[in-house]
């Protein structure tokens, strides 16, 4: 196989349709939520998508993720929302076509792959993990040659927002589950690279992105249709994908 | 990107070499076992010893970091050895020869970025022997997913001990790795990402596989 591109990172285009305001705006506050660490209560509920009453938020946040603060929570939701992205394009991608060859086992590995790690960031936030948003595709999951290239933008964006995020994240545990995710996100990237034909490692020293320039980049896509419903006072978020 | 990485940044306070001076006055030093104890392992008699309890479990501080990164400065010496033998030895062609022209670059680069942020700190390069691993195609591909997949786990298994500067940079590194040995993965035609989530290893796990190998001489 060939190797004909040596550049470095693709961007999306901001050509795209833009998604509605509802989802950069709770993308915003995440982000707010990640820079200031304050409010941790009433922000790590509204990171969730729900009003979370009482101590429920703190008590499900100290079991898996360790001494989970807010800021830890907001990058987890925003990994999470990522990552449910990823899970529902290829779980898309696997029922809407019958893929042959290479592409066949990519795409059950990598399917796997992202819908468990929505699982441990979910069972990690616990009742502050954000619902599914709802996605579009757009016909990026069947058409092969969309399909390359989506896969090819969602996995290098993975590796470039978990870089991104690694050195803001306090809990050593958090860490921990951060890395040996961001790895096999690369992994992927580089697989379907191989895949594309293109270069799988295209320069010596990947780019983290900060979580406002992934979130652009993702909003650019229009993929994300409607931002997860809010909930009701006290109950659990309820998931859509 | 990564030039904001300098020696004040990693300021160490003489930890490498205390550790180095306390080892038995009757333990004569090879250079393997100067980088080891850099790495914070002592290795006698060819068994790598998790040493250096304090160091081990102590919190990131500028000192702990000029230990890791010295750890990460000798796996990336021996990779980019490994890489630029086998392009030397002409036992390479097609995509592996691509893939270890591209890999080897990359490697290198690592190399000059570590010893760059270490400055006179960074430790020497060792010597090597690939034991005809780099001389023999399939030997070549099968060595290369163990270093490579082994430097994927080194990586992460610091994450958490260095500090967030130098993890900023670790990030960047780590993944290109990762892309390196899902590549040769894939061109050797086993599963380039064979588990959802990567594993991470201690210094004490990865010296001992490294000098296991013998690939390291001196």
């Amino acid at each position: 196989m060939t190797i004909h591109e040596h550049t470095t990172m693709p961007a999306f285009t901001l050509a795209d349709v833009d998604s509605d305001g509802a989802i950069a705006e709770a993308m915003d506050n995440l982000e707010r939520f990640a820079d200031t660490r304050a409010g941790f209560l009433r922000k790590s509920a509204l990171a969730a998508g729900g009003v979370i009453g009482g101590g429920a938020a703190l008590g499900a946040l100290a079991a898996p993720a360790g001494a989970a603060t807010a800021s830890d929570v907001a990058i987890l939701n925003y990994a999470l929302t990522l990552e449910y992205l990823e899970a529902a394009f290829y779980t898309e991608a696997a029922r809407v076509r019958n893929w042959s060859g290479d592409l066949r086992r990519f795409v059950t590995v990598v399917g796997a792959h992202e819908r468990a790690h929505v699982a441990a960031l979910k069972k990690a936030l616990g009742s502050a993990a954000v619902a599914s948003p709802s996605f579009d595709f757009k016909g990026t999951t069947e058409s092969e040659a969309a399909f390359r290239k989506t896969s090819q933008l969602l996995e290098d964006t993975g590796v470039m927002a978990y870089a991104g995020q690694a050195p803001l994240v306090d809990s050593d545990a958090v860490l921990g589950a951060a890395l040996a995710i961001h790895t096999v996100e690369a992994r992927h990237a580089s697989w379907i690279r191989h895949l594309n034909g293109a270069s799988p490692a295209p320069v010596a020293f990947d780019k983290p992105k900060t979580m406002t320039q992934v979130l652009a980049a993702v909003t650019a896509t229009g993929f994300i249709t409607r931002a997860p419903a809010m909930t009701s006072s006290g109950g659990s978020p309820s998931f859509t994908g | 990107m990564l030039n904001h990485l300098t020696l004040e940044a990693v300021d160490a306070d003489g930890a490498a070499r205390e550790a180095y001076d306390g080892l038995p006055r009757s333990s004569r030093m090879s250079l393997l076992k100067r980088a080891l104890v850099a790495g914070g392992t002592v290795v006698v008699g060819g068994v790598a010893i998790g040493g250096l309890p304090k160091l081990v479990t102590a919190a990131p501080s500028p000192a702990q970091d000029v230990e890791i990164l010295n750890f990460a400065l000798t796996l990336e010496y021996l990779e980019a050895e490994f890489y630029t033998r086998a392009i030397a030895g002409g036992a390479l062609s097609g995509e592996l020869l691509k893939f270890a022209k591209v890999v080897k670059s990359h490697e290198a680069a690592h190399v000059a970025f570590l010893k760059s942020a270490l400055g006179a700190k960074a430790i020497a390069k060792p010597t090597f022997d690939f034991k005809g691993t780099t001389d023999d195609p399939a030997k070549f591909q099968a060595t290369s997913i163990v270093l490579e997949d082994t430097g994927v786990a080194a990586y992460n298994g610091q994450g958490t001990r260095v500090t967030k500067k130098v993890l900023a940079a670790a990030a960047s590194i780590v993944s290109v790795e990762a892309r390196h040995a899902a590549w040769i993965r894939d061109i050797a035609k086993k599963n380039p990402a064979p588990v959802a989530f990567d594993p991470a290893k201690t210094q004490a796990q990865i010296l001992s596989a490294v000098t296991a190998t013998g690939f390291i001489t001196g």
